[in-house]
Parts: structure tokens; sequence; C-alpha cells
């Protein structure tokens, strides 16, 4: 009740009352209002209608590797929204690519002909993360496919989105965002995913080493020098498909979505793998201390926000750009506080404002280097500007410290 | 048989024998057997000596609602309750009072999407004790989901939809009725199921005083208020526009 | 020398390819990837690692269930089967990446009532739609985005079991959706097991059985009239011995027994005593049971299925009360 009567700067019938509920129902605008900008008398603080303070996040928990049939799994939970996500590799054997003939050297055709004749394979090399490793991760990784995030939302999380439908627009857009920061984020190394194929080029008495070598599959190639780095061939690709079934949407899914990716890519393992000449194919082991972990680029998170004005019509007047008069208007009422920048917005928050903004950062050296922006997303309005964005980061900086503490511990 | 009954049940759960008490909504009969039929706090409605002989044993719906243990209601909220009629679902019914919001008008009726299906009880006086609020009054459930599900591309599945027809919008004058002059999209109206009608719609009437719009917002885009059964006021521009204004209590 | 174990049959292919013309979804390699094949040597997934029964005959596994999780629904629950002996023990120490079983689980929403969709025809009664989808982790084979034949099997079945418990006509010219995610589905074998006569989707269930439990309660969260909380149960007929005689044995794990011969699952109203959804695979001539048993195979096998629904719906009451006693606690 107290809202109903809170929302009087804006006159509403003077004698309707309604319990909160249905008022939160009717007029969706005026409850948060009521909420955010209560009566002066009143002496209450301006709070959310979920009673979190602007810049809050949700209570957020994290979950790792409860799933048996996956690599890597992850469920976040935030607020009520919860996202799993399970991630599932699968090879890519350079023959079922169409184009990986044709691009490769001619040093190639002749290490296949060699192949026939030699039996043996090579553990994996670890490289020194580059610039010109950097160009050939994006070749790979992003021509190749080989990371394939999807979202589904058609899991019963929400009413609206049918079950046994095709993906709807949201859910294909949360899809494409996550692939995108995937790939402009260079969060997997291409590297981790390459299965390599070492001919050998060696004396009889050297192979017979190199079969030793395999049972403990440490050795990083100490005899083999340059020239077998040069003859050296990849047989193929590790794909991560990378599943996120959004269970329960409260607003949000992005950052949920995006929490949980990271999350159960930091708990992928992969086994270890090799070319076996004699069934010319790619095989695994199944010996969990061989499998390795993958090496992410750092720690990526994100952080939205939706923007709330209080200007009741602002969602029915038709959007038009202000003029320079409005817009001076605009800035003497920013004072008086006349729009909310709320972070993590629930549900309802979030059809209650055309302005969003999303903010990717990371920070260098484990959290104890400078902020890096990954990604600024902003649109649907004009009332956020620079400052507000500085500010913006620098809430996005400290949930980072937070969202690290919680995948660390998960 | 004497066997106490339960004060919270499960479905399925056994509550008492059909001789003695008669079964109310939440309950089912089952070889002569009360059963729960949902879960939730048990409540005995004692008889009333004129028109029932037997007690009635319901399961209520709402956690809260505990009429026997008149504690719940907020200060000052009258406990003499008149006794609603037993609801055996939360869909709108027969008489039901509503709020809606016009979703479009036309020429000879008026098609409104139901937001809330207000009880009885809570309609016949201001006061507004907790114990009338139904499924669709959950806060959390409100707060997680969308604000303006009328902004979703399906909202005809997600809200139940009605008509008002042109001869229900008020109780006199009824052929010179201009429905553009009684309400505009978006309007928030108070209206009476009339019938449940077909499968997709059901049927309004505003034909009372106490029924008709009871929220609306100006051309400029500011809620206004009632000045008179015909009549609401922007505030801020001092302009009026033609309602069917509900009369305020 | 190394013998391959290719338990992931090749189809994944076909699928990959089917995906491919999907534009909706982000779609892997064009040409298609394949699941990892493990070469491990033949002694090593000799029956020393196969995964055995720890839990006496008639003893369930234990079972998670929680309402109200997901408040955008009018009804919702979790569901959680305890791992087996062989899986804990894998998560505890793990060896080696291959999971020796797995353990179901699975969320379930209900929305509604709701309006029926205006192609829907006039309905005096509540009209009931389910929908029960994999995750494409679920299982030890990558499933596809679009549902399959059996997720629809699936589904029918569930409708099946809860139509008969719903107490339709309380709710007119509505429509009631429930919607079931599952996030880790049962096995159908022992993975080192080669496919045999004897076999068929077992875990498939199992998975029912848990969808009914999962939807009964969702179903008494969201509060829709019901005769009973009506449960999911499963029995089955195994020989883990090379000629025995099959056993009967509740609430099978298949990937703990080495052959099961026929399996039940039911939809059970104990308040009732009523069957609402029976699904028997396989056949029962040959069970072995007691000699004054004067029961035949198929009826011990349903009898056996209905007790392990018995002890299903005694988890279901309490998740039930326990969502209530909250609610109640919420509001005073």
């Amino acid at each position: 009740m107290a809202s109903a009567t809170g929302a009087a700067s804006h006159p509403v019938p003077p004698s309707l009352s309604l319990p909160p509920s249905q008022f939160a129902r009717l007029q969706p605008h005026a409850y948060l209002l009521a909420h955010l900008s209560p009566p002066a008398a009143s002496n209450q603080p301006s709070i959310r209608a979920n009673g979190r303070a602007s810049s809050q996040f949700r209570v957020t928990s994290a979950n790792a590797g409860s799933l048996t049939h996956t690599n890597g799994s992850a469920v976040v939970r935030m607020g009520d929204t919860t996202s799993v996500c399970g991630v599932r590799a699968e090879i890519l054997r350079t023959e079922d690519i169409a184009s990986w003939s044709v691009s490769r050297t001619s040093n190639e055709a002749s290490n296949k002909r060699r192949r026939l004749a030699e039996l043996n394979e090579k553990p994996n090399e670890e490289d020194e993360d580059t610039a010109a490793d950097d160009e050939e991760d994006r070749a790979h990784i992003e021509d190749l496919n080989l990371l394939v995030p999807n979202l589904s939302l058609s899991t019963g999380c929400a009413p609206g989105f049918t079950p046994g439908a095709p993906p709807s627009a949201l859910a294909q857009s949360l899809s494409h965002q996550l692939l995108s920061l995937l790939h402009s984020t260079r969060l997997v190394r291409a590297d981790d995913l390459r299965i390599w194929y070492q001919p050998p080029s060696l004396g009889p008495e050297e192979l017979e080493r190199h079969n030793d070598d395999e049972q403990m599959d440490v050795d990083p190639n100490p005899s083999g020098g340059v020239e077998d780095h040069k003859n050296r061939e990849i047989k193929g690709f590790w794909v991560l498909y990378i599943d996120v079934m959004i269970i329960s949407l409260a607003g949000n899914p992005f950052d949920a979505a995006w929490a949980s990716v990271l999350a159960a890519l930091r708990d992928t393992k992969l086994p270890r793998s090799w070319w076996d000449v004699d069934s010319e194919m790619i095989l695994c082991s199944d010996n969990v201390s061989e499998a390795s972990k993958l090496s992410l680029r750092g720690l990526p998170v994100a952080s939205s926000f939706c923007v709330f004005e209080a200007d009741a019509a602002a969602g029915w007047r038709a959007v038009v750009i202000p003029d320079a008069e409005e817009q001076k208007a605009r800035s003497q009422k920013k004072g008086s506080q006349q729009r909310w920048i709320l972070a993590d917005p629930d549900g309802y928050e979030e059809n209650l404002g055309q302005e969003r903004i999303c903010l990717v950062v990371d920070k260098e050296k484990g959290g104890k280097g400078k902020t890096v922006v990954l990604k600024m997303e902003k649109h649907g309005g004009w009332t956020v500007d620079t400052d507000d964005l500085r500010q913006l980061v620098d809430i996005s900086a400290r949930r980072w410290d937070e969202m690290k503490r919680i995948l660390d511990q998960c | 048989m004497a066997a106490t009954i339960p004060s919270l049940a499960i479905p399925g759960q056994r509550l008492g024998p059909a001789s003695a008490y008669s079964a109310g909504p939440g309950t089912h009969i089952q070889q002569s057997m009360i059963y729960a039929s949902i879960a939730g706090p048990v409540v005995v409605d004692p008889a009333q000596p004129k028109t029932q002989l037997k007690s009635t044993i319901r399961v209520s719906r709402v956690p809260t609602s505990k009429p026997q243990t008149q504690t719940d209601s907020p200060a000052g909220a009258a406990s003499t309750l008149p006794k609603p009629k037993p609801r055996y679902n939360t869909l709108p019914a027969v008489d039901s009072i509503v709020l809606a919001r016009v979703t479009r008008v036309q020429k000879r009726q008026v098609a409104v999407s139901i937001l809330v299906v207000l009880d009885e009880s809570t309609t016949a006086q201001s006061i507004i004790s907790p114990s009338s609020s139904s499924d669709n009054d959950n806060i959390a459930s409100i707060l997680t989901t969308a604000a303006n599900p009328e902004n979703h591309s399906n909202t005809d599945e997600l809200r139940f939809q009605a008509l008002i027809r042109k001869e229900d919008v008020r109780a006199v004058e009824k052929d010179r009725v201009v429905l553009d002059e009684m309400f505009r999209v978006g309007d928030i109206v108070r209206g009476s199921v009339i019938s449940l009608g077909d499968q997709s719609f059901y049927y309004l009437t505003t034909a009372r005083n106490d029924l008709g719009v009871v929220m609306a917002r100006s051309e400029a885009g500011n809620m206004m208020f009632p000045v008179s059964w015909k009549e609401m006021r922007d505030p801020v521009t001092e302009v009026g526009e033609q309602r069917k204004v509900a009369r305020p209590f | 020398m190394s013998i391959l174990n290719v338990f992931n049959s090749p189809t994944t292919f076909a699928l990959a390819t089917c995906v491919m013309a999907d534009r909706r979804r982000i779609n892997g390699p064009p040409g298609g990837t394949r699941p990892a094949i493990y070469a491990t040597s033949l002694p090593s997934i000799k029956d020393a690692d196969r995964a055995r029964r720890q839990r006496q005959p008639s003893e369930l596994r234990k079972i998670f269930l929680k309402t109200g999780l997901i408040p955008s629904a009018s009804g919702s629950s979790y569901l959680e089967f305890e791992p087996s002996a062989s899986l804990a023990a894998a998560r505890a120490n793990p060896k080696s990446l291959i999971p020796p079983s797995s353990a179901l689980k699975l969320a379930c929403t209900v929305h509604g009532p709701k309006p029926l969709p205006r192609s829907v025809a006039f309905s005096p009664n509540i009209v009931l739609t389910t929908h029960v989808k994999y995750a494409p982790f679920a299982a030890r084979k990558r499933k596809g985005h679009i549902r399959d034949a059996s997720e629809r099997d699936l589904g029918v079945h569930l409708e099946t079991a809860l139509r008969g418990a719903i107490i339709a006509e309380r709710w007119p010219k509505s429509g009631l959706d429930i919607t079931i995610t599952i996030i880790e589905a049962e096995d159908d074998r022992w993975w080192g097991d080669a496919p045999d006569s004897h076999d068929a989707s077992w875990g498939m269930m199992n998975v029912l059985a848990g969808c009914i439990n999962a939807a009964s309660a969702a179903i008494a969260d969201a509060h829709i009239d019901c005769l009973d909380l009506v449960s999911g149960g499963v029995a089955a007929l195994v020989t883990d011995n090379d000629g025995g005689a099959p056993q009967l044995m509740l609430d099978t794990d298949p990937a703990e027994h080495r052959s099961i011969v026929s399996a039940c699952v039911v939809g059970y109203m104990p308040a009732r005593d009523e069957i609402t959804a029976l699904w028997l695979k396989g056949g029962t001539s040959k069970a072995a049971l007691d000699e004054q048993d004067g029961r035949s195979g198929h009826e011990a096998l349903v009898d056996g299925a209905v007790d392990a629904a018995r002890g299903a719906h005694m988890v279901l009451g309490e998740a039930v009360k326990e969502s209530m006693e909250r609610a109640l606690g919420q509001t005073t």
C-alpha cells in the first residue's frame, strides 16, 4: 500500500488503493518510480522494487563440473536467472575440412607420403603466445568454427517462449553475442585445440626411444629440434560445442549465460589425443592425469545495465531525437535524478527501460593490473554519457573482483 | 473415521468423511471420503444453520489465508468480510471483477487483456485484506517476469482476452455510445465478467457505476484523475478527456 | 597392441549434417565432427571396471527434489538422482575420462493456466501440453537441438501419466504447458558393453519416471487440482550372471547391469491405488520368482514398478510439504 501512496507524485485517482502486487502489474512504471523516488517526507531511501541499490548486482553463485557427460560444465545462478552450460569436445579431422589441403603448403603433401611408411605420433607442443600466433588463432578458431556456442530459451524458463519452437529472436541474438565475445576476447587458444602429428624422420633407435616417451607424454620433444617442427602437421582440431540452457529467466540472461560459459570453459578438460597411423584415425586417452585443461586468456566478466527514466510517458511517446532546447532541459534535470542506471536488471526492470548498456571488462595480471574494457555496447537511448560510462566501468571492475572470487571458488 | 483433520494437506491426502463434511474448493470426493486436490492449509468453514447442514472442508489456495485464526489482517482491516462464493480456480468466472488493459478499440467492441482477477470481497470495499489475494498476486513472480508482456510478440497466449461490446458499456443511453469516447488503448478498466464467451474471448460489462476506466493517461502522457462519470483530466495540461469513468471509492 | 573401443556410433555425422541447414543456430564445422574415440587396451575394460549395483534389489536411489525454484513459472521443480556408487567413486577419485554411469538431473516448469491459442477449439477442460527435451550435453551421445522421436515419445508418455491425475474440468478453456529439460540422462547400458539382443533404450524409462515425479511436484506447486501426487517408478528383470534367471530389481540403473531382459515404468496414484500410465518392454516369461509366488513375470514386474513409485511418492509428498511450509513461513 505504501507504494500506491508513494506514487502520489503522479496524481492517481485519490482513493484508488490497490495491493502492491496489483499496482505492480497495472502500473509497472509508476510502481518502480515510487520505489526509486519515495516522497521526501517518508525518509525512505531510494531503492529498487526488488530491494537492491541501483548499482547492486544480484546474489550470484556458480558451481562447476557437476555434469557427467561433458568435458566441462557449470551452473550459474544470478538471483532467479539460472544458466547451465555444458562444453562437449568433438574432433574435426583436417581431411573433413574442404579447404584444408588447398591452403596448406606442398610440404604437407610430402609429409603425407612419408606418413604411410612410418608409425608414431608426437605429443602436443607448447607454443609461446606471440603476435603471429594470434593471427593464426583467429584464422583457425573463427574460420573453422571451432567454438560453437548455442543458447536455448525453449526450456520453459519464462512464459512466452514456446518450447519446441525454433529459437526465438532473443535466443539467436544471445547465441551470436556469446560467439562474438568468444572471438573478440580470444578467450580460447587455438593451440589448445590443435591435434598434431609428428612424422618420425629419425633412425630406428631414436624411434624406440620415442615409443618410451609416449607412455609419459611429458617430453617436449628434446631431440627433434627445428626440423621436426617443420614437418609437424595438424591432423585435427577439437571443436567445442558450448551449449547454454537458460533454465530460469528473470532478466539479464547475457551476464548469466556468459558467466556460465566462462566457468564451464575453465572447467573443461581435453583428453590427450594423437594420430594413430595404424588405424588412420585420431585416438584419445581416457586417462584423467593425461588430460589437460584449457589455458584461457584472462577472465572477461560481463556486466549489464538498463536505464530507467522518471518520465512516465517515455514508453508512450514516439521516440524522437531531442532538439537542442530539450537537450538542455534534460541536462538540467540530471541533477535532480531523473533517471537511474540499474545494474543487473531483473525481468521487470528490463521491460521498463529502453536503454541498455553491456560492458565486458578484464583485469590484467589476474586482478592486480589495470582494468581493460573488452566490449562496450550501448543502445536504445541517449541519456547515458561518457561520464556515466566511466562510472559504469568502475562498477564493472568491482563486479569483476566479485565474479573472480565466485569463479575461483567453484 | 473420526481422525483429526490435518492442518496442511497435499494432493491425494484424505481429509474426512463426506458424510460429516461437504467438500469445498481444493478438495474432491472419492468413495465417500474427501481428499485434498491441491497443496495448502486445510480450512473448515463451520456449518451455517439455515443454508448448510454440514461444515465445509476446503484447501486454501493461498498460504496466507487463515480466516479461522483471524490474525493476518493488517491493523484496521475489517474482520467480517462477506463470505465469498466458493471458487474452484483462479480463472475469470461469471461475475468476477477483473482489471484489464484496453488493447484495441473498434466500432462495435473493445478488446481488453485481463491483468488481474479480483475476488469478490475486495471489490465490495476499499479495504484490502491479504486473504483476498490469488495466484496472480505473487510479487516475486511479477518482478521476475516482464512488466509489459504487452510488448511481447505473443501477448495473446499469455493473458486471457475479453471483449466489451458497445451495448455493455453503460446502463443508460446504450444506443448513443461512441466507443472512442469511452476507452482508449492502454486504459486500465474495471469490468465484470458476464459470459465465458467462446474459445478465445470472455465478455465483460462496465454498465455499473463502479465499473469503467480506473487508470488512464492523457494525450500528453500524464496520469489523469477522474472529474465526473464521463470525464478525466490531465493534472499538468488541465485538458479533460472523455472516458467511461468508474466511480472512485 | 591397442584395441579400439568405438562406443559412439558415427550417427553424429548425420546429425551434424542436418544441423548444418539450421540457420537460426550457430553451426559447427560444415564437414561435421566426430566424438572422441578412446584407445583403451582390452584388459582394462574387462569386468573389473564395470559399474555394479551396490543396493539391495528393492532399495531405491535417493531422490533430490525441490519445488518453486523458477519464480516466473506458475510451478516448477528440480529433480536429481543420487549418483550410483561407481559414479560417486569416479567423481571422488577421477581416473578415466569415461564416466562409469550417470545420474538423472532434470528441471520442470509449469506455465498456466493460460489462454488457449486461438487455433484451438473451445475446451471445457484444461488442455495439457507436455514437452520433454534433452540438453545437447545430457547423454553420452550428443543430442540435436531439434526434438527427436524419442523426446516426443517421452512427452506423450508423460502426458498420459499426468492426464489421469489432473482434475481437468476445474479449469475450463485454459491450457497448461509442462516443459521438462533433461540436463543429465540415464545410460541405456554400461558403456563398455557392445549392443546386444536385449538392448533397448532402458535409460529412457528411468527418465520417464523422473519426468513424472518432477512434473507432479511442479503441478502441485502451481496449485492445479489433482487427484493425487502421481508418481513414477521403474522395475526391471535383469541378468547379471551368464545363464542365470532374470531377477527383479527396483529402480534399476541400466549402467549397473550386464543385461536387462525387461523393464516397466508406471505412473501411479497411491491414494487411489490406480495406475495412470504403464510402459513395459521386453519379455517377462523367464523371471525368477519364489516357488510360492503365484504371480506371472509381468505381474511381478508391474508390482515392482508400483513399489518403486510408492517410494518416490514419499519423496514427492515431503517436497511439496516443504515448499508449502516455506511459503507459509514467508508470509507470516
